[in-house]
């Protein structure tokens, strides 16, 4: 497997691979298991088909009644997450190795740019094909055990469809780091190129005639395929587009980087630059001072720039679902007043009223996204460590236990500000919309949110201490979305409580229509401060960097 | 030796059963220069980072100026400056805000003290420290190591990178610091660079210091390859009694001869000028060669006794 930069490449994907693989494809498994008993009754069936078209933002809504119709429907948007883990990797393809000096060691062998750049993307898009097959194979498994119809090539087309998008955007993240000095903000620019094309793209399905602006995403040409939808199948013409935008965009970004320093970017053209910035002595005294007078206020700098991109997007979500919310009430109330099985179905309870009740199930996509926020911030605790920066300020007299602390504290008042900003945006939201919403749930729903980030980045903290970067972040992201699965499938499946429990979204609740679960709440904060006092003893005993 | 500053004791350290030290012992007096030499890999930088506390041992005891380096680390830390080998600093950050975060850290710093370090070192403190070359970013670890003025300075590897003339300004630098009686403790794999800065040297090998001492008992492992290019056939035989030479090996060419010289080459230099000399060149094979010489070819494997 060292025999070329193709085959290592490739080497280094194996995990990805499978985790992404199985990963989605266990979940294709147990959606398609599951629906018999979604649908178990006559008048259940017609509840979710007559449900469909409220929730069309989510995805198109065809032949719900069908296993493939409901997975399309209902996962849609959840099937997008496999493409965060493309976007990583193109990233990391050229501007990560950069990152980490080992391509000026790569490019010192008799081979040259273009050729080492394409063996990289060839491995990715053997990665992305493996992956789609492992899916496909899953899908079809899932499918026929509840006779659903659904074809080998379907499933396997379903999956490649997922590649498809995969490589469609992270064939954009290449192109992004061209010109990022690092590789953290090229992921971080596509990521949120991702969800505003997934905005872009709902867009049609809420406001009447404007497909026109939809089909300037991307994903609006992966939706197009429906391969399990039965008599639907796949979009051949919306696949070879998307691959044809990756192909071109892989061309340009080979190009720039065979035109380009390494280590340097790719210069913007004039008109694009940012306002000059202030002169380097100028912003040294203005840094100086509040950043640079301790670990606290340096690493409330150091995640400024994400706090900020975060908040926008989690702040953004929360007011775009009031919005959302109150555009589908009106038909909503009719349809959860006659059908008690709907409430059932959207896992509703209390007293919030429709409004309440629609939004507490979609409310659970924030604290998701603040937890996976915490796991990048986290996953940098480590990274630091690994790559040595610890090891001058722990040289200073600086006690550990401190570094750590101010460290999480840092992290601490992002994910407050985070959902400070949240609250104020969905409450202005609310307000503007004339949605009724219980102020006190809506607090609790979303500032219940900030022991939830804390106790996923006090987990990885304490992996940290034996774990390098990569895997820290992956074990927390692998953690998130077990976690996320099981609160999400499993009351569906009718899992035992016991099972539910094992989910940290269990004890989140649904404060938006019961109110704060206070017990459930300080348990999880209990756990996390736990959790960072056994992640400080051992950083204040172990070995650093080793 | 009254109170060394530095009291290693039988100090271990292994990484799970890999390569670390084993029961390395020394003392550095306060007010000296003290190198600390050897090859790749022999465990210096394992014995400065649990110096540091970044490391804990496995065994033995380190204490600095009567501390325990593990448990005593925070007051140890207020009087020692640090420069490690691998310097990873926010890129993000000039020189001169690495410089004032890690100033705040120790509580402040004397800043003009500071800017004449930096301009000493010649270093342009507004570019970011991911634009820096190697040498430049190992400036700002230099300028950070000594601008508390620290009791003492531990530096691993001090002049990686540095040109010729920043040599000779840390050389300057770190005789102006013994001279105000305070102690620098330098490793290194460059003899001549251990020469010319410190008054005692330990040779660490294998995780072991093997030979402990002042320079001046330490001479007798300095060798030089010397290539002498003749004008006519080179005189082989005439080198081999020559003073300090200890091999001598005729060049394809037969004009030419490589010696390998102990001690100076002042003997063989005028044993040359006997005869017609093209060209003369010298070099100091480094530490990993010494070492390969003198243990395996000279077959005295027993570590030389210790003189403190």
């Amino acid at each position: 497997m060292f025999r070329s930069v193709y085959l290592k490449t490739l080497r280094d994907y194996r995990v990805p691979i499978l985790g992404w693989g199985l990963g989605m494809g266990a979940l294709m498994l147990t959606i398609f298991t599951a629906f018999p008993s979604v649908v178990a009754t006559p008048e259940a069936r017609a509840s979710v088909v007559a449900l469909g078209p409220s929730f069309a933002w989510i995805a198109e809504p065809i032949k719900l009644d069908t296993p493939g119709g409901y997975a399309t429907w209902k996962y849609g948007l959840t099937l997008l997450v496999v493409v965060l883990w493309p976007i990583l990797a193109h990233t990391g393809m050229l501007r990560g190795e950069e990152d980490r000096g080992s391509m000026n060691v790569l490019l010192s062998l008799p081979r040259g740019r273009v050729r080492v750049a394409l063996e990289k993307v060839a491995a990715m898009w053997t990665a992305l094909v493996l992956m789609a097959v492992i899916i496909g194979l899953m899908a079809y498994t899932g499918a026929a055990k509840v006779n659903a119809g659904l074809s080998l090539p379907d499933a396997v087309l379903f999956g490649v469809n997922l590649a498809v998008i995969g490589a469609f955007f992270g064939s954009l993240g290449l192109v992004v780091s061209q010109f990022t000095q690092e590789r953290r903000p090229a992921t971080g620019i596509t990521s949120g190129l991702l969800l505003v094309f997934i905005v872009i793209d709902m867009v049609h399905r809420v406001i009447p005639n404007t497909e026109w602006l939809s089909r300037l995403s991307p994903v609006y040409y992966f939706n197009l395929s429906k391969p399990l939808v039965p008599g639907y199948g796949p979009n051949p013409g919306a696949m070879a587009f998307l691959v044809a935008m990756a192909a071109v965009m892989v061309a340009g970004g080979v190009w720039l980087f065979s035109r380009r320093d390494i280590g340097g970017v790719v210069p913007l053209p004039a008109k694009l630059h940012l306002p000059r910035r202030a002169s380097q002595s100028e912003r040294s005294a203005l840094q100086g001072g509040w950043s640079l007078r301790s670990v606290y206020s340096r690493s409330l700098a150091v995640i400024a720039a994400p706090t900020f991109w975060w908040t926008l997007a989690i702040a953004g979500l929360g007011g775009w679902m009031v919005v959302i919310v109150k555009q589908a009430e009106v038909q909503l109330n009719k349809l959860l007043q006659g059908s008690p099985l709907m409430q059932q179905i959207l896992h509703v309870g209390g007293s919030g009223g429709t409004s309440a009740t629609i939004l507490s199930s979609l409310f659970i996509f924030l604290p998701l996204l603040l937890m996976a926020f915490a796991v990048t911030q986290a996953s940098r605790w480590a990274a630091d460590e690994e790559d040595g920066r610890l090891e001058l300020v722990l040289s200073t007299p600086q006690p550990r236990l401190s570094v750590l602390m101010a460290r999480f504290a840092a992290l601490a008042t992002a994910t407050v500000v985070i959902a400070l900003v949240t609250l104020a945006v969905t409450v202005v939201a609310s307000g503007a919309e004339g949605v009724r919403i219980d102020d006190g749930n809506l607090s609790a729903a979303i500032l219940s949110m900030v022991p939830m980030g804390l106790l996923v980045a006090a987990l990885g903290y304490l992996f940290a201490g034996w774990l390098r970067a990569a895997f820290d972040t992956g074990l927390l992201s692998f953690l998130l979305v077990i976690w996320f699965f099981i609160s999400f499938v499993g009351p569906g499946l009718s899992w035992p409580e016991a099972t539910q429990r094992l989910s940290a979204f269990y004890y989140y609740g649904t404060p938006l229509l019961n109110g704060l679960p206070v017990w459930d709440t300080v348990l999880v904060i209990a756990v996390a401060a736990t959790a960072l006092a056994l992640a400080a003893a051992r950083f204040v005993r172990k070995d650093i960097a080793v | 030796m009254t109170d060394p500053i530095i009291d290693v004791q039988g100090l271990t350290k292994s990484y799970g059963g890999k390569r670390g030290i084993g029961g390395v012992s020394f003392q550095v007096a306060e007010g000296e220069a003290y190198g600390f030499l050897g090859p790749n890999g022999a465990g210096k930088t394992t014995t400065i980072r649990v110096l540091m506390a970044l490391l804990r041992a496995d065994h033995g005891t380190a204490r600095i100026a009567g501390l325990d380096a593990w448990n005593d680390s925070v007051q140890i830390k207020r009087m020692v400056g640090y420069l490690p080998g691998e310097l990873s600093l926010d890129p993000g950050l000039t020189g001169q805000q690495i410089l004032e975060y890690f100033g705040h850290l120790r509580g402040g710093v004397d800043q003009a003290y500071v800017a004449q370090l930096v301009k000493r070192f010649d270093l342009d403190p507004t570019r970011k420290f991911r634009h820096y070359s190697s040498g430049n970013k190992r400036k700002v670890g230099l300028v950070q190591a000594f601008m508390h003025r620290p009791r003492l300075v531990v530096l691993d590897e001090p002049t990686s990178g540095l040109d010729p003339l920043n040599q000779q300004e840390f050389g300057r630098l770190v005789a102006e610091v013994r001279a105000e009686g305070r102690t620098v403790f330098l490793s290194s794999h460059i003899l001549s660079e251990v020469e010319q800065t410190c008054t005692r040297v330990a040779i660490i090998r294998d995780g072991k210091i093997v030979r402990e001492g002042g320079l001046a008992e330490l001479k007798d492992i300095k060798l030089h390859e010397v290539t002498i290019a003749f004008a006519e056939a080179a005189p082989a035989a005439a080198f081999n009694a020559v003073e300090g030479v200890e091999r001598v090996e005729a060049l394809p060419d037969g004009k030419t001869l490589r010696l390998t010289v102990h001690g100076g080459v002042d003997a063989v230099i005028k044993a040359a000028a006997q005869h017609p000399v093209l060209a003369f060149t010298t070099h100091e094979p480094s530490l990993d060669d010494i070492f390969l010489r003198y243990y395996q070819t000279e077959r005295s494997p027993e570590p030389v006794p210790a003189h403190v």
